[in-house]
């Protein structure tokens, strides 16, 4: 059987896709600090925020403003108020016309506030008719008053409370919060990208990837097997998919009549498989060359760092590169290149240039008709964005995304005419093309130009074409990645990554929490294999959850997804051979 | 869940006498070469028992790779004369910090210490956003300290982005200078914070 053939019998897997929570959703963060509340005259208030904000200038970084700056005395959490009601003995009882500020960290000395807070101190009531009536309450002025002999001296009543420095998550924390610490304010509409995904930007997303992520999960399991069997890495395997091809491979299937699923495979862009075991180091034969047709690698059956290769040989990083190199051989890009003075890069560390069959299928074999008309009209909507992190809300560049590409689709007839073909493939021949970049010491080059000819049509945008890094396109894997593949997913811009539940790892950077709830199949039941992930059993106690995908702390943020399959189904019978024999035992343990 | 991490200093007699201050300033010669060739200004060598093994320097552009960090290519040079074993008795030498991605390579291939030139507080992996060289894995830590030559490294970084502005008509690099500028703010928030960004094993 061929390929084509191969690739059009795969069976999706069955399930559902889950968007993984971001961190700030699972760990919410709370921190509490040491506050003091001081009682003043509420006449005094605009003076006092005026005054302690001179005195002490508040830290930018920190907004406190889910803190409330004052409060009545009937807003006060009970701690406080029994505080207040035992210290009313010492102290003289006031005339009610006061209020609660909040004095937020970092904390300054008990005495300076004390001074500095001493001319808006609460007028102390009248015990005496007596009273002259020039200090009637509230008239006085608290800045004359201090120096008045015959009141007490104007005391300030110091109380110390814990306050939550992270403005609240949800109104039940807030409301929590404000019973036990100090009034707290939840405002729904504050900022919240730094905390999840918005929801329309992954509802948009989940239906795009929904109908179709069986198949590319069930295809980066063939392209792991491949890696697997090949002795070549480890049996992991990621899928490159561009979500404007099949968002054009729809409206294609829509007019048709047919079912757009049967095409799934037309908008893969790239495969990787992981390589780990196929680089020479200093020369020497790989690890996979040692051990020539013996499968699963020998090395494969634990973990020995020195044999691991590297994380640049993960399969994301290589189906990432694949898409780099694609456009490396754009004739632009060269010729930009060749006549710069490049310095020397090291040989093909990714085996960008050892291509398994799936991977030089995707890459270079396949240039469908779908592909072809889908280049031609979304690009400009694609056009590579960025999302700061100084972005008050960096997902408007994401919703214009997914709402584009659909509007453009309405806009146009379905019949385009096809793009010119890029000049890519003229680039061998094309003798004006300076060779300089033959150079011994650029050995990438070299190969390159030496390599598969190219044909007429990549489904991979070109720079030309708006395309840039990863920039909207999304990854399938075999496994969840590890933290460095995770972080090289964010450096390339991918807009969303899927793995199956069962493709947890220890090691993994994107999960952000234990399996909670119903778990997937169990397909080790029949080994005692207490590493297993994907069973339900991981706790936090087992590792790190880093969500990686969405940090507020980091300028770059994807969506993350995972695949959580149906139980009993039929279909997973050829993958349980492939993942429960990943290894016997503890091999579970390694990098994704 | 990031640990704090706990500070090492380099004391400035050490800093500017020593070989690490040697190696750093081949680090930033490779920096320079990057800025040369309109990469970002990053550049790091590996060292062995007081020998060169290795060096990089960011190579984003070129490849139209996101990933090609300066750290992955000067690796990727030691592994054609050594095993990856060396990694494990082998320092590097980076201008910046390395981000997250490269902090977790760094830990996967074993390397011995990191020393670095100015954080990293959007990206840094090394105690600027996350801490992975001290975090727990399967993989063991590895020391890592700060700050050294970190306005030089800063320099680097500016005169990138003032050479970017400078070719403000090409229409493409657009994007980049943008994105740059993030970059700029923050180093220029680094350069007041000098002295402060010694780090930690």
């Amino acid at each position: 059987m061929d390929l084509a053939e191969t690739i059009k019998s795969i069976q999706p897997l069955k399930g559902e896709v889950v968007p993984i929570r971001t961190i700030q959703e699972t760990q919410p963060p709370e921190k509490f600090d040491d506050a003091y509340v001081a009682e003043v005259n509420v006449k005094a208030a605009s003076k006092v925020i005026k005054a302690l904000d001179a005195a002490f200038p508040r830290d930018v970084s920190l907004p406190m403003s889910h803190l409330r700056r004052f409060a009545k005395r009937n807003m006060l959490p009970q701690h406080l108020l029994s505080a207040l009601e035992a210290d009313s003995a010492t102290t003289p009882t006031t005339n009610g016309q006061t209020i609660f500020v909040l004095i937020s960290p970092p904390l300054p000395a008990v005495e300076t506030l004390q001074t500095l807070l001493a001319p808006y101190a609460p007028v102390p009531r009248r015990r005496s008719s007596a009273t002259p009536p020039v200090n009637s309450p509230g008239l006085s002025s608290p800045i004359a008053s201090p120096a008045s002999p015959e009141p007490q001296p104007p005391k300030i009543r110091l109380l110390k409370t814990r306050i939550p420095i992270y403005a609240p998550f949800n109104a039940n924390q807030a409301e929590q919060w404000t019973r036990k610490m100090w009034p707290v304010v939840f405002n729904p509409a504050a900022p919240r990208s730094t905390v999840a995904p918005p929801p329309q930007i992954l509802n948009r997303a989940l239906d795009s990837i929904k109908p179709r992520a069986g198949y590319y999960l069930s295809l980066a399991r063939k392209v792991a097997d491949e890696s697997k069997q090949s002795g070549r890495g480890r049996g992991v395997g990621a899928v490159v998919v561009d979500p404007a091809i099949e968002a054009e491979i729809e409206t294609k299937a829509w007019e048709q009549c047919r079912n757009a699923n049967e095409r799934w495979m037309d908008a893969v862009v790239s495969v990787g498989g992981d390589a780990r075991y196929g680089r020479s180091e200093a020369g020497a034969p790989s690890q996979a060359d040692k051990h020539p047709g013996v499968a699963p690698n020998p090395a494969s059956t634990s973990y020995h760092a020195d044999l691991e290769g590297g994380p640049d040989l993960h399969a994301l990083m290589r189906a990432t590169e694949l898409v780099a190199r694609r456009r490396r051989e754009d004739t632009e890009h060269q010729a930009q290149y060749a006549s710069s003075l490049t310095p020397v890069i090291a040989s093909d560390p990714q085996l960008s240039n050892k291509l398994s069959p799936l991977e030089s299928y995707f890459l270079y074999e396949v240039c469908g008709t779908h592909s072809t008309a889908a280049l031609d009209h979304p690009v400009a909507p694609l056009s590579p964005r960025k999302r700061k992190h100084e972005d008050p809300n960096p997902e408007t560049g994401m919703a214009s995304l997914n709402v584009n590409p659909e509007a453009s689709i309405q806009d146009t007839p379905s019949i385009m005419p096809l793009p010119a073909p890029p000049p890519s493939s003229m680039a061998l021949a094309d003798p004006t093309i300076p060779t300089p970049s033959i150079d011994p010491t650029n050995p990438i080059s070299n190969d390159e130009r030496n390599a598969t000819p190219l044909p007429q049509t990549s489904r991979i945008r070109t720079r030309a074409e708006g395309g840039y890094l990863c920039t909207d396109l999304d990854i399938y894997l075999s496994h969840e990645p590890c933290m460095c593949c995770s972080m090289g997913m964010l450096l390339s811009r991918f807009r969303a990554v899927i793995f199956p539940r069962t493709g947890r790892m220890l090691s993994g950077g994107i999960a952000s929490e234990p399996i909670i709830g119903p778990t997937p199949v169990d397909y080790d039941s029949d080994d005692d294999n207490k590493e297993n992930i994907g069973k339900g059993d991981e706790t936090a106690a087992d590792r790190v959850y880093y969500g990686l995908h969405w940090r507020k702390e980091l300028n770059w943020r994807a969506l993350g997804f995972e695949f959580v399959e149906f139980e009993g189904d039929e279909e997973e019978g050829n993958w349980t051979e492939v993942v429960a024999d990943h290894g016997d035992g503890e091999d579970q343990v390694f990098h994704a | 869940m990031d640990e704090p991490i706990t500070e090492l200093e380099i004391s400035p007699a050490v800093s500017e006498n020593s070989r690490h201050a040697y190696w750093m300033k081949q680090a930033l010669l490779m920096g320079e070469k990057a800025l040369q060739v309109g990469e970002t200004p990053v550049g790091c060598v590996l060292v062995h028992d007081d020998q060169l093994v290795g060096s990089g320097m960011n190579d984003t552009n070129r490849s139209l790779n996101g990933t090609r960090h300066a750290e992955f290519l000067a690796i990727a040079e030691l592994l054609q004369s050594h095993p990856k074993s060396l990694l494990q008795s082998t320092d590097l030498y980076v201008t910046v910090e390395p981000c997250v991605m490269c902090a977790s390579a760094l830990k996967q291939y074993r390397i011995r210490s990191v020393y670095f030139g100015c954080a990293n507080d959007r990206f840094g992996g090394t105690g600027g956003v996350l801490s992975l060289h001290s975090d727990r894995s399967i993989d063991p830590p590895y020391l890592v300290y700060g700050g050294l030559f970190q306005k030089e490294a800063i320099m680097l970084l500016r005169r990138f982005y003032i050479q970017e502005n400078e070719k403000a008509p090409n229409p493409r690099p657009k994007k980049n200078r943008e994105l740059n500028t993030a970059f700029d703010e923050q180093n220029e928030n680094e350069g007041e914070n000098d002295g402060n960004v010694l780090l930690a094993p």
